[in-house]
């Protein structure tokens, strides 16, 4: 065959040569042409020899050698072959031939036919090995599971080594046959004959249809050179479900995995139209005939009930539950204890729910791996969460145990170890059986029941004692563990006569778990004789025959008992005197004793025995150097503190009583130990505000000694009530009250001061208050000497009503107030003096003002009232120049020479006076036509004007012919007179204004409107006076007006030029035309406000 | 009227007419029916909560499957005479106790949770059994052949509808609905065939 492979390649190449050269494709043709031929040649030589030998193995041992027969060669035809395998060896063959396996390298093997030969190279590699089919032995189903199992046989004797196999299975499903799955199995030759197992689950129940097996192997036997090959496939085999016409849904009621898939199928003859899990509608999976599938996906856990699938008919429904759910949990929290030593309770969680009840729950079994016991866990449904437990029964002689507690259900199982000793995990029952025995007064015994063997363990158990009003108790008692579960204890260090509540609860050493505590068992115990004598004083009667001999009742801890008499006895050193047995309710007896020293004692009985007695001397030690003191307390006691005193050797005694109560007063008394230096004082009977004596005592052989006399209170209030308090005198400039002290009930504190409060006021209108708010007006004085009874207020006004207060205080406040209204008298040398200054000065004044007057008459007459005015002093003139410079509309009168032409002396007495004035006519007088062009209604007169006497007016002609100058004497007092009748003036004159005219024309009935109507023209036209009359308010007290304050009537007291109205007096000082023409009362003098 | 099922008027036996005593008895019968009626229809509505999708769902209309000796009320139930319907009613009620106790079993495996409705199940069993009982008194009363005691036929049906609840959760699912259903319409309908019986109700 080598050869024949050789031959070809040689023209093959001669070919190839060509074809480099050609390049046309007759070429090309040529040459395919040449090599056509040359290979019907070779064809044609090879088919007269037999050719074409090919070796086959199925074992390795054996060599099956075929080839092809010549042309010619006949079947049956036979064959020499002989092959040069280090011995030359020849067999008369047929067609084929098996050979043994040749070793490796090249075998020269030659066949003769007749008289052809052929000569072959056989070698191992030229050789195909193919195992033989294999055979399925069983194919086996388990329709539960949907699993395939598969069986076969190897066949591995034949070969002559071991060899890996690789086994291939093919499943097919349905009649179609349709490829599920193709897997590979490995396994080994061993040179035996081995029957293999292989197990496939399906994920679609078996039931829904016909599953096809086939298996092929493939041998890799390394030691073989050859062609390896795949066997051929096994014949297939099948599985189905031999149903019955019934329609049935698979699986059923299978548990699975929440998450996983599945494959749910319907077997029937009828159409399936609907397919439900729970209520969603699924597709349908076709499969052989009216079969259907559907595939779920991820499923999610089931309810309790599990997931209905459900497969709709035309008028039926079938339908399968599926369970998904987890496998179990690993248990959680394993604990195992014992209460009794006798059985081990082993409690766990669950951990994470399984979502599957029922028949499909968890179940647990509880192994113990040294015993090799295990019990197992009866089903019952355990709310979630909840623990489990399980009992397992004690082994004698075991303590050790090695617990696996196993968890399983349907889809899986785990498990939880623990190792434990039990001895070291005792969790006691609770105690039962509680019982108390007497022992004596203080003891008792305490029995309980505690179920368990703990003979070979110690107890650690737990008393709690409770008494009543008392903190509880806890005793720990270790007792070795008894067998019958009986326990006993003494409990002693008890108080007599007292109720006790027992409860026990108990654990082991090693200490791991308290049981509960047992029920309270309450128990009185017995009495005993009282410890102590009581506590005792003594008080003389107010007439001090009869000593008082008091004492308090014995605590509960010291009577020991119920109280039931006392036995009071005094003795002295001739006699003993014993009273009769006073009963338990009464605490005090009396004895009508002399003035001797007697020793007192008292004796509490119960049913048991007497106390020892307290003795006490009926007489006081006494002290000469007392002093009563002061003390204050903190609310609800008062601490009181004294030095060491060594020579007290008993106690000390304090008692106290209400100040206010009569003696002998005696609320309480207290006894502290002579070493002490100090107490607090405290009683539920203490009141603030309230005032307590108390009284300090030593002691010294039964003897007392008062050493300090204490006044406190345990809190200070502030008085109840004000001092009652009086005036006791009462002068123009002061008072002297006087005020009572106030009780002590009422004081409510020691009295720290009065304060005193005065301000002036009416009763009805002055209203004292605010008196803390520091009103300047209201004076306070501070009496801090509480032994000062009376005040006296001075520097107080006369005949002026003051309102007085006064209120104590103490350092627990100010109290209330008490007030009263006092006038002073009446100050008789001030109204005097005040009357008589003021008329001295004004005499004075008069006096002086008249010498002066007359003294300078004269100048007076010449500065005031000359009797030819000075025209250049004259400032009515100057006015000319003043006002009317620079003005040339302004007319004014121009002074040439201003010579009076006429004076005339009139009598000032008629009342009408006959006044002529001297009149003036100047030449702008002479020319009104003039002014009255300029100005014809608002002319301007301007003109030196004496007074006008209107009668005098009616006759100017007489005034003109006359030359002789005059100076008119005016009284000032009757200038009013003239102006008797201003509105007439302008009409009744006839000059009008052309002829000298007085400087002021005054409308003196006028009104001030009127005058403020004719400000301008004032203004403007011809002289004024240079102050605003309208300003002026000059009275006379002699005037006949003087009293109409409106009326713009006014006179002038002061000197006035006959020619002007305006004073001449400069008005240096503006009070000075007031006061002079004010005029002067005596009632002025006395005037508070000048203005009124 | 035996005392075991009880007379509100025990002296009355003797000395007054039967007529009105029976009266009650029936009245008191048809009472009791009718609060089962009312219970029965709640143990099938709590049954179906229980058992999950489809079951409940508007339109599920799950298959019929036949009880071992309890059949449905027949159609021609209501043309029988009252003695007759009432003793099929007695003989159906003597049947049910054994087959709710079957389905409350199934139920306690599937719903252990549900003590609801395993308690309505628990009770409708004996309430079955008292309602049969004083169905058979009535009869009794009326002078009717009873049926008597049958046990038989009923732990046969008990047995039959074991082993069908054993086959697979949903058919017992199936069954137990089944059973409560009949349980409901024999229940009602032994209260409609006393109301012909009671005072007030057709003749």
């Amino acid at each position: 065959m080598m050869d024949i492979f050789l031959c070809l390649k040689q023209p093959s190449r001669m070919v190839d040569s060509k074809r480099m050269r050609m390049t046309s494709n007759f070429q090309w043709i040529l040459l395919t042409f040449l090599l056509l031929y040359l290979m019907n040649q070779v064809s044609s030589q090879k088919k007269r020899t037999p050719h074409d030998l090919k070796c086959v193995t199925n074992n390795l041992q054996v060599w099956d050698c075929s080839w092809r027969a010549p042309s010619g060669a006949g079947r049956g035809a036979a064959y020499e072959v002989c092959i040069e395998n280090g011995s030359h060896s020849c067999y008369r063959l047929e067609k084929n031939t098996k050979i043994p396996a040749l070793s490796p390298g090249d075998h020269e093997v030659t066949i003769n036919f007749g008289s052809s030969i052929s000569k072959f190279t056989l070698n191992e590699k030229d050789v195909s090995f193919i195992p033989d089919t294999p055979e399925i032995l069983n194919l086996s189903a388990d329709f539960s599971t949907s699993t395939l199992h598969l069986k076969w046989n190897d066949k591995g004797s034949v070969f002559p080594r071991h060899s890996n196999v690789i086994w291939e299975i093919k499943i097919l499903r349905k009649k179609n046959m349709e490829i599920v799955k193709i897997m590979t199995h490995n396994t080994t030759l061993n040179g035996k004959d081995t029957v293999h197992h292989w197990s496939w689950t399906s994920d679609m129940p078996l039931e829904c249809a016909t599953h096809y097996v086939g298996i092929r192997c493939h041998i890799d036997d390394p030691k073989f050179s050859g062609h390896k090959e795949w066997s051929n496939w096994s014949l297939l085999k099948n599985i189905s479900w031999s149903s019955d016409s019934q329609t049935k849904v698979f699986p059923q009621d299978k548990v699975i995995l929440v998450g996983s898939d599945i494959t749910v199928c319907c077997v029937t003859q009828e159409k399936v139209v609907l397919a439900l899990i729970g209520s969603t509608n699924c597709p349908l999976i076709h499969l052989d005939g009216e079969n259907v599938a559907i595939k779920i996906h991820n499923i999610s856990a089931s309810e309790s009930s599990g997931t209905n699938v459900v497969f709709s008919v035309e008028d039926n429904m079938f339908g399968t539950v599926i369970f998904a759910g987890y496998p179990p949990d690993i248990p959680q929290k394993l604990n195992c204890e014992t209460y009794d030593l006798k059985e081990i309770v082993c409690t766990w969680n669950p951990g994470r729910p399984t979502s599957l009840v029922g028949p499909r729950n968890t179940s647990y079994t509880l192994f113990e791996s040294f015993s090799g016991k295990c019990v197992r866990y009866k089903r019952a449904e355990v709310p979630t969460n909840e623990s489990y437990q399980l009992f397992f029964q004690m082994l004698s002689n075991q303590e050790i145990y090695n617990f696996t507690l196993n968890a399983r259900n349907p889809l899986g199982q785990s498990e939880s170890t623990l190792l434990v000793n039990v001895t070291e995990k005792v969790h006691p029952h609770t105690p039962t059986s509680v019982k108390v025995k007497d022992i004596n007064s203080t003891a008792v015994t305490l029995s309980w029941h505690l179920p368990g063997n703990f003979a070979k363990i110690k107890l650690l158990c737990q008393i709690e004692i409770n008494k009543t009003n008392s903190v509880h108790e806890l005793r720990n008692i270790t007792m070795k563990g008894v067998e019958n579960s009986s326990y006993l204890i003494a409990v002693d260090k008890l108080n007599p006569y007292t109720i006790y509540t027992f409860r026990i609860r108990c654990s082991t050493k090693p200490f791991w778990k308290w049981s509960k505590w047992s029920n309270e068992k309450q128990y009185l115990t017995t009495e005993a004789i009282p410890s102590k004598g009581p506590d005792t004083w003594r008080e003389w009667s107010s007439d001090g025959k009869n000593l008082i001999i008091y004492w308090k009742p014995l605590s509960i801890n010291e009577a020991n008992g119920k109280i039931l008499s006392y036995n009071v006895s005094c003795s002295s050193d001739e006699e003993t005197q014993s009273l009769s047995e006073i009963l338990d309710p009464q605490h005090k007896a009396e004895i009508q004793l002399d003035k001797n020293d007697y020793i007192i004692s008292v004796v509490a009985k119960n049913s048991v025995g007497s106390s020892p007695p307290s003795k006490i001397a009926s007489m006081e030690i006494p002290n000469d150097d007392l002093k009563i003191e002061q003390a204050v307390g903190m609310g609800n006691g008062i601490l009181l503190t004294w030095n060491y005193d060594p020579n007290m050797t008993c106690d000390y005694v304090i008692k106290w009583c209400n100040s206010s109560r009569s003696e002998p007063c005696l609320m309480d008394w207290k006894k502290v130990p002579s070493n002490s230096t100090e107490t607090v004082i405290e009683s539920d009977q203490f009141r603030p505000g309230v005032r307590y004596n108390f009284f300090l005592y030593g002691c010294r052989n039964q003897g007392y000694q008062l050493l300090r006399s204490i006044i406190g209170y345990v809190e200070e209030l502030a008085p109840t009530v004000a001092p009652n308090f009086t005036v006791e005198d009462t002068s123009a400039d002061s008072i002297l009250v006087r005020w009572e002290d106030i009780p002590v009930e009422e004081l409510r504190g020691f009295l720290r001061g009065y304060l005193f409060y005065f301000e002036k006021g009416e009763r009805d209108t002055s209203k004292m208050r605010g008196l803390e708010s520091g009103r300047s007006d209201i004076k306070v004085k501070n009496i801090t000497d509480i032994s000062q009874k009376t005040l006296r207020i001075v520097d107080l006004q006369g005949k002026t009503s003051y309102h007085l207060v006064l209120r104590a205080y103490t350092d627990g406040g100010m109290g209330p107030e008490k007030s009263m209204f006092v006038v002073t008298k009446e100050n008789s040398v001030g109204l005097i003096i005040a009357i008589l200054i003021p008329v001295a000065v004004a005499v004075i004044v008069g006096v002086v003002t008249s010498i002066l007057c007359y003294r300078k008459r004269e100048w007076i007459k010449e500065t005031f009232y000359p009797d030819i005015p000075n025209p250049e002093n004259c400032k009515a003139l100057q006015f000319q120049k003043s006002v009317c410079e620079g003005s040339s509309a302004l007319k004014t009168l121009e002074m040439n020479r201003c010579t009076p032409n006429n004076v005339e002396v009139l009598e000032t007495r008629s009342m009408v006076p006959k006044t002529e004035d001297t009149e003036i006519i100047s030449a702008v007088a002479e020319r009104p036509e003039d002014s009255s062009d300029v100005e014809p209604e608002n002319h301007v007169v301007v003109s030196y004007c004496p007074p006008v006497i209107e009668e005098e007016i009616a006759n100017p002609g007489a005034d003109e012919a006359g030359g002789a100058s005059q100076v008119i004497y005016i009284d000032i007092q009757s200038m009013y007179q003239p102006q008797a009748k201003p509105e007439e003036e302008p009409e009744n004159d006839p000059v009008g204004g052309a002829g000298y005219k007085p400087q002021m024309h005054l409308p003196v009935t006028s009104t001030v409107e009127d005058l403020a109507a004719e400000d301008d023209l004032d203004k403007t036209a011809g002289y004024r006076p240079q102050a605003n009359v309208n300003t002026w308010n000059l009275v006379s007290p002699d005037s006949p007006r003087s009293t109409d304050s409106s009326s713009e009537i006014v006179s002038f007291g002061s000197p006035c030029s006959i020619n002007s109205r305006q004073f001449l007096i400069p008005p240096k000082d503006e009070e000075s035309p007031k006061s002079s023409g004010g005029g002067w009362s005596f009632t002025n003098f006395f005037q508070n406000k000048p203005n009124d | 009227m035996s005392r075991r099922e009880g007379s509100l008027d025990p002296q009355a036996d003797s000395s007054v007419s039967p007529l009105p005593h029976l009266e009650a008895k029936i009245q008191q019968t048809h009472s009791l029916a009718r609060l089962l009626t009312k219970y029965a229809e709640q143990l099938l509505q709590e049954y179906v909560q229980h058992q999950g999708d489809p079951f409940g769902l508007p339109g599920f209309s799950p298959p019929r499957p036949p009880v071992a000796g309890l059949s449905a009320p027949a159609p021609g139930h209501a043309g029988l005479p009252v003695p007759e319907r009432l003793r099929l009613d007695a003989a159906a009620l003597a049947v049910l106790p054994p087959l709710l106790d079957v389905v409350r079993r199934r139920q306690a495996e599937l719903n252990p949770r549900a003590a609801r409705l395993l308690r309505r199940l628990e009770d409708a069993a004996r309430q079955a059994r008292a309602l049969g009982a004083a169905v058979e008194a009535v009869l009794g009363a009326l002078g009717a052949e009873t049926g008597g005691p049958r046990a038989e036929p009923a732990t046969a049906a008990a047995a039959a509808i074991a082993a069908a609840a054993t086959g697979g959760v949903f058919p017992a699912k199936v069954l137990g609905l089944r059973v409560c259903s009949l349980y409901l319409e024999w229940v009602s309908r032994t209260e409609a065939d006393l109301g012909q019986l009671a005072p007030g109700g057709p003749a």
